[in-house]
């Protein structure tokens, strides 16, 4: 991926799909532990899923004793429990479903953007973090479905299955199509997220508008965000093909950066205005932290989720 | 060149400035080319830099800065010469060349003489006679007029003269040459001073009405005053003909090889036409000193030569008394060293022992030796003095109640009566009598006799014929002060008197100095003490040339006569220089006083054309201009890193380390480049610094660091290495049990090993082992007395069982100890500080259990009191025992004991084992624990 004699800091890389990508993604999904999906929201489930939600639900296993307060159903009492003694109690089932999440990961030109500093391409580090996703989530009996090609499965091997018809697919450079998406259901974006802010910022509420729950991931190059360049520099748009000259690029670094940080944050703000999880993931770093940081959004109510529960 | 005085050496190479424009075509074609950059955030960077428009082309001061270095660069090819030289000559007729050939000239005769060149080629084209005049030498032996090339010749064979010129003799030899009508145009090549008659010849010049042109030189010239050599350092005077901005001169000073020995600097500062330097160097130094110079200065003025008169004598101080270091003031050398010490050096004797204080004297290569009250010398060492004196040594002498006891002395210079002279006192007619005038044939001869000085004591002199002759120094009664007489090439004096004030009060006098300084002057200084009052003749040895260097004398230099009691002058036949022999010599140096120098003034020579010698007025351009242009190079490389980004400091730390190392090399060497051509003509001469001789050979003081047990190495080798494990067992024994951690074991040799670093020694004794030398021995006694404590083991004990047995262990230990002084020895006492050191011990067992362990005898106490320790007021020196204890210490490497004791009893090893360490302890501590032993009273009495 890296040529030896590199006189530019940033390059565009090959589009990164194989079955190499896939073994790197099992390699991480295999340092983390078994996913367990918050799914609060998701009422009464369709499918039935393989493991405990380590919460009262429906589901076949006892999970706990407590009072029974006025107002619930009778018939949930237990009534072995409650002559005991002097309360009434209700047994508790630990809560089992399987839950649908959505993947997608944008593969446009400027995902395939790596610079000096980066270890991949950003679309590289998605589709590696989008595996493990898969990976983890197929594991613990979760159905998995990419957009705009794969419809949900559960099954074992939800991973492979996505990456056989991933590398038959058409690069996926626009926005999928959410029309398949079903409510309560959780979307994972990876994206640069570096469209229009506009179209973007509709578009995604209006998914947070159909009970959709989304996690993105913002692919972030090193370059891009410490902007490294210096002296006569003519930068190039790998989408639009656009050029612009900078006569002296050092004195563009902190304004710009300040400009890539308000973009981020805007995004951050969205995420946490209709109730998504956003990360930021920079290309320099493991992907573990990235997996790692989607597991805790995806697992626990999410702190940064203010509005919509 | 345009009214300017500028011309270029190659004027056809000012044709490639038309190439000017076409370079600045170029230079707008070709402006630096962005780099390309992938980047995909660009639309949030084209919300910033709407704005901003990178230049396509280089901007215009770069351009201008390129075309200038352009510029610069033709020019400096084309060679340019600022204010090229004019014609020298502008009259006809004869020319009479007047040239100073004195010492001045040194440093500026190439210039000089190209200018006298340049003249006569213009004599020579104009086919012009030439009457030669130089300023040394106006009335030589040479043709009234010349053909320029015969005169040419003439100076080309001569160089300038380490002498004066005499400008009086030259206004004579003018007036002659233009009374014989050989006159036309003068041309003055002076040296840039004025010498004795300058003014006559100034005013025969501006009065004789012929043209005169002067040609001035010596601008840079420094020349150096003459030294003395005081106590604290040898000084100098750098003198400079005219003030001008501070100048810094080094000097240095070489010994007789041309090596250098010393080196000082000085700053002559702003505005000042001499400073005073001074050489610092210890006296050893100094007095090797044979001649001083200015680095860089090539005239013979810059240059002192020294002789024997300039070195500081080294007297050596030997008194009969033991000196007293608490009463300096009563000591008989006190006096001495006062009055000699403003003028030459003073080694005290380091020993009471006259023999080896002596040796050690006459070692430092002292110059006198100064001998206070010493009675009878042993025979070696008069033969050692007179052997010194006989090689030019100087014995001083004064007397002194020992003396007077022993007046059957060899090193007197006239034999004494037994006993002294007591005058005026209770029991005497006599007044004290006061000193005669001193005699012509006195080296004291023209110092005032000190009227207040009264002599009530001295040594009389027995009566002989040739006492008078022997006498420097009278009283009033005729009976001799200071008595002298040669003694081979050295000097025998003798003071009648005593040193101090005891005897008279001369010591306490002004004469008293002087006298002392007269006579230390005489010695070793071989030329002077011939014959004093009369005027020799001494060959040139070697002369300086006209760059001040000292070479072989040419021949048909004359002699030198020097006169009693002058300086002698350089002159034109005997130039500054060494004069004499290896033996003794003179020094003639060029500059005989520090007065300053005088610049010439040009303006005395009314009516006279000023003519610019050397390079000073002809200015080569080039090294500047291309410096210029690298300068402009500089910039312009920095202007491009720049504009490339590769200034920035982010990007600094940014780029790989490969990078950086680049970009560092590459604006090294273009500094680097910038400064090389910026210094043109500048060479830097590196001196090496001056040897300073071998190092002093160092005292090994490892073993003063950590304390260590140590060990007599006897020579047997199974002894010494149970020895070594021995004491390895109980140093790390000593080292687990007490705060008291040894470093390793060290096996000493008491012959010759310094031992003051070790507290305790353990001596084996084995049967066969040498018995030491009796200088061996003394050493053991100095240690001994200087506190060591030596543990000898005979380790006999059982053989010594033995029914009838003399062992010769206990017969070698008697050997060993005859020469040694042993005070009586005891067993160990109950009592003894020994048994309570570290460990409560009743007995001191070693392999064997049944020795006693010796000690120096305690004082038996009177009392009898149940004092619970008793230790006298040291370390015993000496413990003698017969158990083997190193048998009984040493241990392996696994910490296993190598003997069984005898009889086999782990216990006994332990205590063995303790032995040591009280034995160590009371080594180190002495009887401190006898004191502890007290604490319970002694707190009881404080009330606590």
């Amino acid at each position: 991926m890296k040529s030896p004699a590199r006189t530019t800091i940033g390059e565009q890389t090959e589009r990164d799909i194989g079955s190499g990508l896939l073994a790197r993604s099992r390699a991480r999904a295999a340092l983390i532990p078994d996913l367990l999906v918050e799914a609060k929201r998701v009422a009464n489930n369709v499918y039935a899923g393989w493991h405990g939600r380590r919460r009262r639900g429906v589901g076949e296993n006892f999970w706990q004793f407590r009072p029974y307060r006025p107002g619930e159903n009778m018939a949930a009492i237990d009534w072995r429990r409650s002559a005991r003694d002097d309360h009434v109690y209700v047994r508790d089932r630990e809560w089992q479903a399987s839950h649908t999440v959505w993947l997608w990961v944008d593969e446009s030109p400027s995902m395939l953007y790596q610079s000096r500093t980066a270890i991949v391409s950003k679309q590289s580090r998605a589709l590696v973090l989008a595996f493990a996703m898969a990976e983890l989530l197929s594991r613990s009996g979760e159905r998995v479905g990419w957009l705009g090609i794969q419809p949900p499965i559960a099954h074992r091997h939800a991973a492979e299955r996505l990456g056989s018809a991933l590398m038959h697919a058409p690069p996926q450079t626009d926005f999928p199509d959410t029309i398949s998406v079903r409510e309560l259901s959780d979307v994972i974006l990876i994206s640069d997220f570096l469209e229009a802010a506009d179209g973007l910022h509709d578009r995604l509420k209006q998914l947070a508008n159909r009970q959709i729950r989304g996690h993105l991931v913002q692919m972030v190059d090193p370059a891009e965000d410490a902007f490294p360049y210096s002296g006569r520099v003519e930068f190039r748009d790998p989408e639009t093909g656009t050029r612009m000259n900078a006569g002296s690029a050092q004195a563009l670094r902190d304004d710009y950066r300040a400009l890539f940080a308000a973009h981020t944050k805007s995004l951050s703000l969205l995420a946490r205005r209709i109730g998504w999880s956003h990360t930021v993931h920079h290309t320099d770093h493991l992907a573990s932290q990235a997996l790692v940081a989607l597991h805790m959004a995806m697992s626990h109510d999410p702190g940064f989720g203010t509005g919509g529960r | 060149m345009l009214g300017l005085p500028l011309v270029f050496a190659y004027p056809l190479v000012l044709s490639a400035l038309v190439l000017l424009p076409a370079i600045w075509f170029l230079l707008r074609l070709t402006p630096p080319k962005p780099r390309e950059e992938v980047f995909p955030p660009l639309a949030i960077l084209r919300r910033l830099v709407k704005r901003e428009e990178t230049p396509a082309r280089s901007p215009w001061w770069l351009t201008a800065l390129r075309l200038l270095m352009a510029a610069l660069a033709i020019l400096a090819m084309a060679g340019p010469v600022w204010n090229p030289r004019e014609a020298v000559l502008n009259g006809d007729g004869n020319l009479i060349l007047v040239i100073d050939d004195g010492w001045a000239s040194g440093n500026d005769w190439a210039d000089m003489r190209a200018l006298a060149g340049d003249a006569l080629d213009e004599a020579a084209s104009a086919s012009r006679t030439v009457s030669l005049v130089r300023t040394t030498s106006p009335f030589e032996d040479i043709a009234p007029t010349l053909e320029p090339e015969a005169a040419r010749r003439v100076l080309d064979s001569h160089e300038n003269i380490a002498a004066e010129p005499d400008h009086e003799d030259t206004a004579r030899k003018l007036r002659e040459l233009a009374a014989s009508g050989e006159t036309g145009e003068i041309l003055f090549l002076s040296d840039g001073l004025e010498h004795p008659g300058t003014r006559e010849l100034a005013a025969f010049m501006s009065g004789s009405g012929l043209k005169v042109a002067i040609a001035r030189a010596g601008d840079d010239l420094a020349a150096l005053s003459p030294l003395a050599n005081a106590p604290e350092g040898m000084r100098g005077t750098v003198l400079l003909p005219q003030a001008g901005e501070s100048t810094p001169f080094s000097l240095t000073g070489r010994d007789q090889k041309g090596l250098p020995v010393a080196r000082t600097s000085v700053v002559v500062p702003d505005g000042e036409k001499s400073a005073e330097f001074n050489f610092t160097e210890p006296l050893e130094l100094r007095n090797q000193i044979a001649s001083v110079s200015i680095e860089g200065m090539r005239n013979p003025g810059a240059v002192q030569l020294l002789d024997d008169s300039n070195r500081r004598r080294i007297v050596g101080l030997v008194s009969g008394q033991s000196a007293d270091v608490t009463q300096p003031l009563l000591s008989p050398l006190y006096y001495i060293e006062r009055a000699l010490s403003p003028f030459s050096d003073i080694r005290d004797a380091d020993t009471a022992n006259i023999e080896e204080a002596v040796t050690g004297l006459i070692n430092q290569n002292v110059s006198a030796i100064i001998m206070a009250d010493v009675g009878n010398l042993p025979e070696d060492t008069t033969a050692q003095l007179q052997d010194w004196l006989a090689k030019g040594g100087m014995l001083i002498r004064f007397a002194g109640p020992r003396l007077a006891a022993n007046p059957e002395d060899a090193l007197l210079p006239v034999r004494l009566l037994q006993g002294d002279r007591f005058i005026g006192g209770a029991l005497s007619w006599e007044e004290p009598k006061g000193v005669a005038e001193f005699e012509q044939n006195s080296p004291f001869f023209g110092l005032e006799p000190p009227a207040e000085v009264q002599i009530t004591r001295q040594v009389m002199a027995l009566q002989s014929r040739d006492l008078d002759e022997h006498t420097w120094a009278r009283l009033e009664d005729g009976t001799p002060l200071v008595t002298a007489g040669r003694s081979g090439n050295g000097w025998l004096v003798l003071f009648h008197v005593n040193s101090d004030n005891n005897w008279s009060n001369l010591p306490l006098s002004g004469t008293f100095v002087e006298m002392l300084r007269r006579i230390v002057d005489l010695s070793r200084s071989t030329l002077s003490n011939s014959e004093l009052n009369e005027s020799i003749s001494l060959p040139p040895m070697e002369i300086l040339d006209g760059s001040g260097t000292l070479v072989p004398p040419p021949a048909g230099l004359k002699p030198l006569e020097v006169a009693a009691g002058t300086t002698p002058v350089a002159t034109v036949q005997t130039p500054a220089g060494l004069y004499g022999t290896e033996n003794g010599y003179v020094a003639v140096n060029v500059l005989n006083s520090a007065d300053p120098l005088v610049a010439l003034d040009t303006a005395s020579f009314a009516g006279a054309r000023s003519v610019a010698i050397g390079e000073a007025g002809n200015t080569e351009i080039r090294p500047w201009l291309i410096a210029l242009a690298a300068l402009l190079f500089l910039a312009d490389c920095i202007a491009v890193l720049w504009f490339a980004g590769a200034m920035s400091p982010a990007s600094l730390r940014r780029a790989t380390r490969h990078n950086r190392v680049a970009t560092a090399t590459a604006l090294a060497a273009v500094l680097l480049t910038g400064l090389l051509v910026l210094a043109p003509g500048t060479a830097f001469s590196q001196s090496a610094p001056g040897g300073n001789g071998s190092p002093k050979p160092e005292l090994d003081y490892q073993p003063a660091l950590t304390t260590h047990l140590a060990y007599v190495i006897t020579g047997i080798d199974e002894v010494d290495r149970v020895s070594k494990l021995g004491l390895e067992g109980l140093t790390r024994y000593i080292a687990s049990r007490t705060a008291f951690e040894p470093g390793a074991p060290v096996g000493v040799d008491v012959a010759s090993d310094e031992l003051a670093f070790y507290p305790l020694l353990y001596w084996p004794i084995h049967a066969n082992s040498p018995v030491p030398g009796e200088a061996t021995m003394a050493r053991v006694d100095a240690f001994m007395k200087q506190g060591g404590s030596i543990l000898f083991d005979t380790r006999n004990q059982i053989s010594s069982l033995m029914p009838g047995s003399n062992a010769p262990e206990n017969v070698k230990l008697r050997q060993i100890l005859a020469t040694l002084d042993i005070p009586p020895l005891e067993p160990v006492p109950p009592d003894h500080v020994l048994t309570k050191a570290f460990y409560l011990l009743d007995s001191f067992p070693g392999r064997y259990a049944g020795g006693d362990l010796w000690v120096e005898q305690l004082p038996t106490s009177d009392e009898l009191d149940a004092r619970p320790a008793r230790a006298g007021d040291g370390v015993s020196t000496i413990l003698i025992t017969s158990n083997d204890f190193a048998a009984a210490w040493a241990v392996d490497e696994n910490l296993r004991p190598l003997f069984q004791t005898v009889p086999p009893n782990p216990r006994q090893r332990e205590l063995a084992f303790r032995s040591g360490v009280n034995i160590a302890m009371y080594a180190l501590t002495g009887n401190y624990k006898a004191d502890q032993v007290h604490i319970p009273a002694l707190l009881e009495r404080l009330g606590q």
